[in-house]
């Protein structure tokens, strides 16, 4: 996919595609109340702070973006209508929509723009966004609705990163005001503005009627509610009492399926592509996953589409990358090989342990985790390979991986719309603290996975993905297991949803029936 | 003042004299039916946990991915999990992590509550002062709570949940059995034995404590129940036993996911729960009418 | 009382710190850069000796500062004042259906002793105290929100905002909980009725012909029901410290599961805060109960004294 001048200025001209679809629809009633059920408890309304996924929901319809992107993936315009990229990758020129503003009334110009960088980019400031944008020098307003991105090196993930928390605006009035607490008065410039957050209970946003989508957004309001619990959130659902949810448990997919395709279905469950990867770590820095043959044995005992389509139920795809399909780097092609016994004993033989060799796992609480834990032991003792699974508990999942002191950990990634993020820090940058959590280092992934970052065209691009994961295959720092599905389930009172894979939900074009 | 323990209620106890023989016991005890079918039932169940390898049809962790979530069948009485793994094998041995989660946890428990309630009861003063407080400060957490933050500090594991039961009950012990003590050593017998001269110990070890017994396998009997249910909260919640050992608690835990496709991968580990703890319930019940023969 | 809770404040502090996993990690989640982490564990004072931050917890406290949440910086005691008439209200509730059952239910089981009517209402108590409440709550909301849709799974309002939702999605939670507080209530209150109907006064009174109703209610109900009362004041003492398992299968944002998820979520402050607000209930309802129970002392009320 070209970046290039004029294909942004297409871009730009033609407005977002999906919203254009969805106006076509015939628009929407106006008024209501969506309420929306979330997963958890949305810690952080801070874009430049927040490092929870389920922050992000929220801000779909707290904040406007840059660039977005619609249900395929593809970049649209949003704050940003159109841009261009020098031909040495290194400056990037925003031309900004005139006349937008934040829900306090200051103007969303090419100032709150700047303003918005210096924030993320300040040193003294915690904010998580820094390493998203390390590679960005200078961020300069050449005039009220224009801004150049300066790069100390060519980077071409930046606009993808820039359709999440990284390209938010927040008002730079309200920031100012209280820096540290913005979180608890958002400001930002999206179709709904911020009313109240109880925690634990609900957040309420109310329609914002300057938005500069005309004639958007339908609702008058949005509340979101936290359940936890899977069984709660899809019940809530099912009895009406909230009109959408974000994430559907993998063992109610099938029956929600069939109970949604009835004719006279109160709900209908939507599936679109994958975005996240799951599967697990093999620490290659301590025994026994520094033996890469017992690597590969371990994952030559692992039946994927078991794993898919028996544990999961048909829920998610059986994965042998770290590129979801439908992604832009998604390689088709790509054969996920079949469990073979046979060559996993071959491999123990090679590798020195016979009779097989054991480990410890270590997987999260939450009844999906389990079952893939048990699922993986299962398998793997039939060649020998014992597998302890330890339970411990997200924090200190997170703590110990972290410090490479675990042997193999049953972990994923939520996923990003540009291939570099579902890659990059996770086989590169090894070292205490990073996403690295294999400790695994390459300097032939290293020079691919750069040159990458490098180069514009998604094509060549997609070839050094195809290289690099050739390589990773063979190495087996990570065993891939499955991509989990993209769903959302939604009341059938709820009209013009347009589900984009990367799982945000977007209220800009929702109405409900009455 | 009376003492409150666990939902049941002991009144300070005025004459019971010396402790009857075993065939007086076992006599009166048999003489309620409900009781000793109670008890009946749970040596059963124990003597199913206990037997489990040879009573269970198959493995509880062997997996079958072409069998999953069968209802009952007559190769899988109870039907099959998410994994095809045989549910009554896995009730079965279930049994196991149960009750010795309920056994031991309350056993713990005595140990540590009976000696330091006997200690604070009959030592009044600084120590026994001291004692109390902290009994008082512990029993002043919301139960559920404190087993929650002792399991999160030690970490998941049938061991671990079991520890974090007993820190829960210890306190409850300690404060009945300081209750009985203080009762019983106002008697006249605890004031002709130290007029004989005995010495503290043996006051306390051949009178108080025997004397002070019967409460307490009352109360231990009870919460053996509760202990049972409060390991399957804790496992229910991703603490207590790690997979793919079974036990009653994470079997639900796991079974709220499938409660539409597969109701009984809730409904037999919940009933095996109901049957124990109510057969637990009802010896105890038992128990209590003998030992306490005003509650009849 | 106070030496109590001092110790209490020192127990759950100490406990939280030895929790395994950074806090701070935890908090920024798995997208951290490490000097990320290290500047919020300054902000968090994570980075002062263990004895330093418990004096300033403790300091704050003294002014009315109870801290501030570690996971959204709103001040514990706003967040911990918001929760209370919510759980106030669940036990309120759970209370109230726990009774009706349990009062009648034990007055007629002791009046009417060794009969089918004992006998039923003895097992059903049993049964209650038999089943997982986690297990009922989740049958009644398949039950009766999904398949008959006649409850909602959740979605609590505030009772002065939506009184109708309030009551709605109080009802579930409210009959788990009160179904197993009424079995041991029952069971209690069924035993001391019985203990009190053999005295000698009840047979002394029946002796001398006064209806039977009229001696039970009167005479037997005032003092049997003694006992009763402490084990009602532990179970409210119990229910305001959070019913955690019941309030998260409904929803139920009350003080039960804001405790837990400040486990999980490392947010000591808040978890700090939310136990010694229980703690203090449990303890001030205890404190209610024996002065309670010391004022109407049943040896004063009988009379002959006991047999």
């Amino acid at each position: 996919m070209r970046y290039g001048a004029a294909g942004a200025l297409a871009a730009g001209l033609l407005g977002a595609p999906d919203l254009a679809r969805a106006f076509a629809q015939g628009g929407g009633r106006r008024g209501g109340t969506l309420r929306a059920g979330l997963d958890a408890d949305p810690p952080n309304l801070d874009p430049h702070r927040s490092t929870a996924a389920v922050d992000r929901q929220v801000y779909q319809s707290l904040y406007d973006k840059l660039v977005d992107t619609d249900a395929d993936l593809k970049l649209v315009p949003m704050l940003v209508t159109s841009w261009s990229i020098s031909p040495d990758g290194r400056t990037y020129t925003l031309k900004l929509r005139p006349g937008v503003q934040f829900h306090d009334g200051t103007p969303l110009n090419a100032q709150a723009v700047v303003y918005n960088f210096n924030r993320m980019r300040d040193p003294k400031f915690p904010s998580a966004r820094k390493s998203e944008i390390a590679p960005v020098t200078e961020v300069v307003a050449t005039d009220p609705v224009t801004v150049q991105i300066k790069l100390e090196r060519p980077y071409s993930p930046l606009m993808y990163v820039l359709t999440d928390r990284a390209g938010m605006m927040v008002s730079p009035a309200a920031a100012e005001k209280d820096p540290l607490n913005f979180a608890l008065h958002p400001v930002g410039s999206g179709p709904f503005s911020f009313v109240e957050k109880i925690p634990q209970d609900h957040i309420t946003l109310k329609r914002n009627p300057n938005y500069w989508m005309k004639g958007l957004p339908y609702l008058d309001q949005v509340i979101f509610r936290p359940f936890a619990d899977d069984n709660a959130r899809v019940a809530n659902l099912k009895s009406g009492d909230v009109d959408i949810i974000n994430i559907v448990p993998a063992p109610q997919v099938k029956q929600l399926a069939q109970d949604s395709a009835k004719p006279a279905a109160p709900y209908r469950l939507s599936e679109h592509g994958a975005f996240q990867w799951q599967g697990i770590w093999l620490n290659v820095t301590k025994p026994p996953f520094d033996n890469k043959a017992l690597r590969q044995a371990l994952s030559a005992t692992i039946d994927r589409n078991a794993i898919a389509n028996v544990v999961l139920q048909g829920a998610a795809y059986p994965s042998y990358s770290f590129f979801p399909n439908g992604t832009p780097a998604y390689n088709p092609a790509w054969k996920i090989p079949l469990r073979n016994v046979g060559q996993a004993k071959e491999r123990l033989q090679s590798g020195g342990h016979g009779s097989g060799f054991e480990f410890t796992l270590l997987t999260v609480q939450g009844q999906q985790a389990q079952a893939i834990a048990q699922a993986v032991q299962s398998m793997a003792s039939d060649v020998g390979i014992q597998t302890k699974i330890q339970i411990i508990e997200f924090g200190q999942m997170l703590d110990v991986t972290d410090k490479l002191q675990h042997q193999a950990a049953l972990l994923g990634w939520s996923g990003r719309p540009d291939p570099d993020f579902d890659i990059y820090p996770f086989v590169t940058q090894s070292g205490i603290g990073s996403f690295n959590d294999a400790g695994y280092t390459n300097p032939q992934v290293q020079t691919l996975l750069d040159a990458a970052r490098v180069l514009q065209d998604m094509g060549q691009r997609r070839r050094a993905y195809d290289q690099v994961t050739q390589i990773l295959a063979d190495d087996m720092p990570y065993v891939w297991l499955y991509f989990p599905k993209e769903y959302k389930l939604f009341s059938t009172k709820v009209r013009g949803y347009v589900h984009v894979p990367d799982g945000m939900m977007r209220f800009h074009t929702v109405s409900l029936a009455s | 003042m009376s003492v409150a323990v666990g939902g049941a209620l002991r009144e300070a106890a005025p004459g019971r004299g010396a402790p009857r023989g075993a065939r007086y016991f076992v006599r009166r005890f048999a003489q309620n039916r409900l009781a000793t079918a109670g008890f009946v039932m749970f040596l059963v169940i124990v003597g199913l946990a206990v037997s489990a390898p040879w009573v269970a049809p198959v493995s509880p962790i062997k997996t079958d991915f072409t069998a999953y979530l069968q209802p009952s069948s007559m190769r899988h009485l109870f039907g099959t999990d998410e994994l095809g793994r045989d549910v009554l094998s896995r009730v079965i041995f279930g049994a196991r992590a149960s009750l010795e989660a309920g056994i031991v946890s309350v056993a713990f428990a005595v140990a540590v509550g009976l000696p330091l309630g006997l200690a604070a009861g009959y030592y009044r003063g600084h120590l026994g002062d001291v004692l109390m407080r902290l009994t008082d400060a512990m029993l002043a957490f919301p139960p559920l709570i404190l087993a929650l933050a002792v399991a999160a500090v030690l970490g998941p594991g049938l061991g671990h949940a079991i520890i974090a039961i007993a820190v829960v009950l210890a306190p409850v012990f300690m404060r009945l059995t300081r209750a009985e003590v203080l009762q019983q050593r106002e008697r006249e017998y605890v004031e002709a034995v130290r007029a004989i001269g005995a010495w503290d110990r043996r006051i306390i070890w051949r009178h108080l404590l025997p004397n002070s017994l019967a409460p307490i396998v009352v109360q231990g009997s009870l919460n053996i129940a509760g202990a049972i249910i409060t390991e399957a909260t804790l496992s229910f919640l991703g603490l207590g036993t790690q997979p793919p050992t079974p036990s009653w608690g994470s079997m639900l835990n796991a079974a709220q996911q499938y409660l539409t496709q597969a109701p009984w991968l809730a409904f037999w580990p919940g009933i095996a729960i109901a049957l124990t703890v109510f057969a637990l319930n009802v010896a105890g019940d038992g128990l209590r009418e003998i030992w306490d023969p005003r509650t009849r | 009382m106070i030496p109590v809770l001092f110790l209490v404040s020192v127990i759950i502090f100490a406990l939280i710190n030895l929790i395994p996993g950074d806090a701070a990690r935890l908090f920024l989640g798995e997208e951290a850069p490490p000097e990320a982490v290290a500047a919020l564990r300054h902000e968090l004072g994570l980075d002062r000796p263990v004895y330093v931050q418990y004096l300033r917890w403790i300091g704050g406290m003294l002014h009315g500062d109870f801290g501030y949440s570690f996971k959204d910086h709103r001040p514990v005691l706003a967040t911990v004042v918001e929760k209370i008439p919510v759980t106030g209200e669940l036990t309120v509730a759970s209370l109230l259906v726990g009774w009706a059952i349990a009062i009648p239910a034990g007055v007629i089981a002791a009046w009417r002793q060794r009969t089918v009517a004992d006998y039923g209402a003895s097992s059903a108590a049993l049964a209650g105290l038999s089943i997982p409440n986690f297990w009922l709550g989740i049958m009644l909301i398949y039950l009766f929100a999904v398949h008959l849709r006649w409850l909602p799974a959740s979605g609590w309002a505030p009772l002065t905002k939506d009184a109708v939702r309030n009551l709605r999605a109080l009802i579930m939670p409210a009959c788990v909980l009160g179904l197993a507080l009424a079995a041991v209530v029952m069971r209690q209150l069924r035993s001391s009725m019985i203990e009190v109907l053999s005295a000698d006064f009840v047979r002394t009174a029946k002796a001398k012909g006064l209806e039977g109703r009229v001696v039970v209610v009167r005479h037997a109900l005032r003092n049997a029901v003694i006992p009763v009362i402490t084990v009602m004041g532990i179970q409210m003492g119990t229910l305001l410290g959070g019913a955690v398992i019941t309030e998260t299968i409904f929803a139920v944002p009350g003080l039960g599961q804001l405790a837990v998820n400040s486990i999980y979520g490392r947010d000591y402050p808040m978890l700090e805060g939310v136990v010694l607000f229980s703690a203090l209930a449990i303890l001030l309802i205890n404190l209610l109960v024996d002065i309670v129970y010391s004022l109407i002392d049943p040896r004063i009320k009988l009379a002959g004294g006991r047999s």
